[in-house]
């Protein structure tokens, strides 16, 4: 099956990386070229300072839902609103949420349990995707989430099924138990790896790759590698009298030798998108999906 | 402000995940060596071949590890490891076995370890005291973690101090639960007691809240240890005698989060020193249009000169927001260096009279 037909199928598609990598601008091109696709795509970014909007063009979402191109919305989360909204959605009482909520019982106990505000995130996904969240919710058939840079995200995803272990009933240990399912279901959830070909990127991206396989049994999709120097063409000699050629076939060699390191690690489906002449913003995140999704329709998919 | 290794006894290196913090950390301390102040630096996540380089492995994760550096001052190097400290911590300051053995396996605090977040700042805290009060040397490079919130590292120490003087720890070390089982917070709330008792039930689950309440106890005799060395490690981090180098990316989209952190540091009133903006293309002159070049060469010449232009742009941009305080760009190198005459080479460019380090 192509990539691309294996990605549209799925309800959840997963983006994480170090950070620095591009793993943003990725995740944009990938919802744009979902809902060019047809899929009705929301895109989740979770983290305290948003910045997923400049890629799309709109203003901060401020925790709403924004309309940014026909089928695709964004959403920016902070996972302790989230948890905050599941907390007054369990105690009815508004005086007595209210309470709690600024009370150091929960503001130092319930923020210490580990994986509670993934939990909550990762709910907050799967309602959305079936139809039941709460306030102007889109109807979207997928959501593509920039997951927190390297060792968070894999983190993030192994968090529910710690939830699960640790807390056996009540509202998050019913969660955990559901979304450690819907993770590990292949047909609905799958993970893109966005690195770049450097030394530290690759490295990281190699010990996610196992993390993964450790902590959930899951693997990438793929590996998209990202801002890729252009390959010098073969057999030309004057570089050493050129200053820009040099650079570019020394970078390029970097590129090179990371590219075949990764190959060591990964034989899965690779794919490489180049650097471009274009500032971070929403004609980068275009062109790069079309770039994207090129690339993911001539591969196949081996999961 | 200048970076002075006469006055500055402890550098701390900040900025974003991916900027080459860990690299230039290395280099500084090489420097600092290089001119006779025995150093240390002490690294979060230096990549497999830094680590070579400096000739540090594993059992750096415990200690200080010296580097053979040929230096005339003494260069060791450090690798911090949340859990493994976290352990050492417990077995180190807990009041006697059984309460060590307690708390390491405590069905909380195994979860808590493995998830690191929070963890890993507090561990470095830490471990920060332990060398400072020991006092072995005269400069110690501090790399911080490869984080968008790596400030969260800086403010740990006041996380702690506010969560021990909070009314929860007070609560925790108190028994939690009564002869019958219930929460005792009961009182504490009032007449919505039975609410919380339900509502932490329902949610978090009973088991868990008495794995958290007896890690919390067990922890007891701890506390006043804790509060005490991040209270000391808060000074130290805003003394005359710290400075922090903030590297940056290149190229304007960089800029908000070197602002965000320029701004951070500023308000929460840490000394401030130089902005080292790393990997920055070099300026290329504009392509000239021969009909006989190949045209990937001329593709290959716009973008390079598109480069060179955009992280220069980003260079002027940032400059203008941080007016009065120095700005050093550091040339992209084709390979990040990897071993000592390298990163030698990357600390030579770091001094000098427009440079990041005062002689």
């Amino acid at each position: 099956m192509k990539l691309m037909d294996r990605l549209a199928a799925l309800k959840l598609v997963v983006v994480t990386g170090k950070g620095g990598v591009g793993k943003s601008t990725l995740a944009a091109a990938l919802g744009l070229a979902l809902a060019r696709r047809g899929r009705r795509t929301l895109l989740l970014e979770i983290d305290p300072r948003e910045s997923l909007y400049q890629l799309l063009d709109v203003p901060p979402t401020g925790g709403q839902f924004e309309r940014a191109f026909e089928g695709l919305y964004v959403q920016n989360l902070s996972p302790r609103a989230v948890l905050d909204q599941v907390v007054r959605e369990r105690i009815h009482v508004e005086l007595l949420s209210k309470r709690l909520l600024s009370s150091p019982i929960y503001e130092h106990f319930v923020e210490a349990a580990p994986g509670l505000k993934e939990v909550a995130v990762l709910g907050h996904a799967l309602r959305v995707i079936r139809g039941l969240a709460a306030g102007q919710a889109p109807e979207v058939d997928l959501v593509v989430l920039d997951a927190p840079a390297t060792g968070h995200g894999v983190s993030m995803l192994a968090a529910p099924g710690l939830v699960a272990e640790v807390i056996h009933d009540g509202p998050f240990g019913q969660m955990g138990g559901e979304l450690a399912a819907f993770i590990s279901d292949r047909e609905q959830c799958g993970i893109l790896l966005a690195t770049a070909a450097e030394e530290m990127p690759v490295q990281e991206a190699i010990e996610l790759i196992d993390s993964l396989a450790d902590r959930l049994s899951r693997r990438p999709e793929a590996v998209v590698v990202n801002a890729l120097y252009p390959e010098p063409p073969a057999g030309d000699r004057h570089a050493e009298a050129d200053r820009t050629l040099d650079l570019w076939i020394r970078r390029r060699r970097v590129n090179d030798r990371e590219l075949d390191r990764l190959a060591g690690a990964w034989q899965g489906p690779r794919v490489e998108l180049p650097l471009m002449r274009l500032d971070r913003g929403v004609e980068l995140a275009q062109t790069l999906s079309h770039a994207l999704q090129d690339a993911l329709e001539a591969q196949t998919s081996w999961n | 402000m200048e970076l002075n290794l006469e006055r500055h006894r402890l550098v701390v290196v900040v900025g974003s995940g991916g900027v080459g913090k860990t690299t230039l950390a290395a280099s500084l301390a090489l420097m600092a060596a290089r001119r006779g102040r025995d150093t240390l630096v002490m690294t979060f996540d230096p990549s497999l071949r830094l680590k070579d380089a400096l000739g540090i492995g594993e059992e750096a994760r415990d200690r200080e590890v010296r580097v053979d550096a040929d230096t005339p001052g003494s260069l060791h190097g450090s690798l911090l490891d949340a859990k493994q400290t976290f352990d050492r911590l417990v077995l180190r300051y807990a009041p006697d076995g059984a309460a060590s053995e307690r708390i390491l396996h405590n069905r909380f605090y195994e979860h808590l370890a493995g998830n690191l977040t929070g963890i890993l700042e507090y561990m470095a805290v830490e471990r920060l005291y332990e060398v400072a009060a020991e006092q072995r040397y005269d400069t110690v490079v501090l790399d911080t973690p490869p984080t968008r919130q790596a400030l969260d590292f800086l403010e740990a120490p006041e996380r702690i101090v506010s969560f021990l003087d909070s009314g929860a720890i007070k609560l925790a070390l108190r028994p939690w639960f009564d002869e019958q089982g219930h929460l005792r917070v009961a009182s504490w709330l009032g007449f919505m007691g039975r609410h919380v008792e339900s509502f932490f039930d329902r949610v978090v689950g009973l088991g868990l809240l008495r794995d958290m309440a007896e890690f919390f106890q067990a922890f007891g005799p701890l506390y006043d240890g804790f509060r005490e060395r991040a209270l000391e490690v808060q000074e130290l981090l805003r003394s005359t005698e710290t400075a922090f180098v903030l590297v940056s990316g290149p190229g304007p989209e960089q800029i908000p989060d070197t602002m965000f952190f320029a701004r951070r540091l500023l308000e929460a009133g840490y000394q401030l020193g130089p902005v080292a903006v790393n990997r920055v293309h070099p300026r290329f002159e504009p392509p000239a249009a021969t009909a006989a070049e190949d045209p990937t060469w001329a593709e290959a010449r716009r973008l390079f000169h598109w480069l060179g232009e955009r992280d220069h742009l980003g260079l002027a941009e940032l400059g203008s927001l941080l007016p009065g305080r120095p700005l050093l760009p550091i040339e992209l190198r084709p390979e990040a260096p990897t071993d000592l005459a390298s990163l030698e080479a990357l600390g030579s460019g770091l001094v000098g009279v427009d440079g990041l380090v005062k002689h």
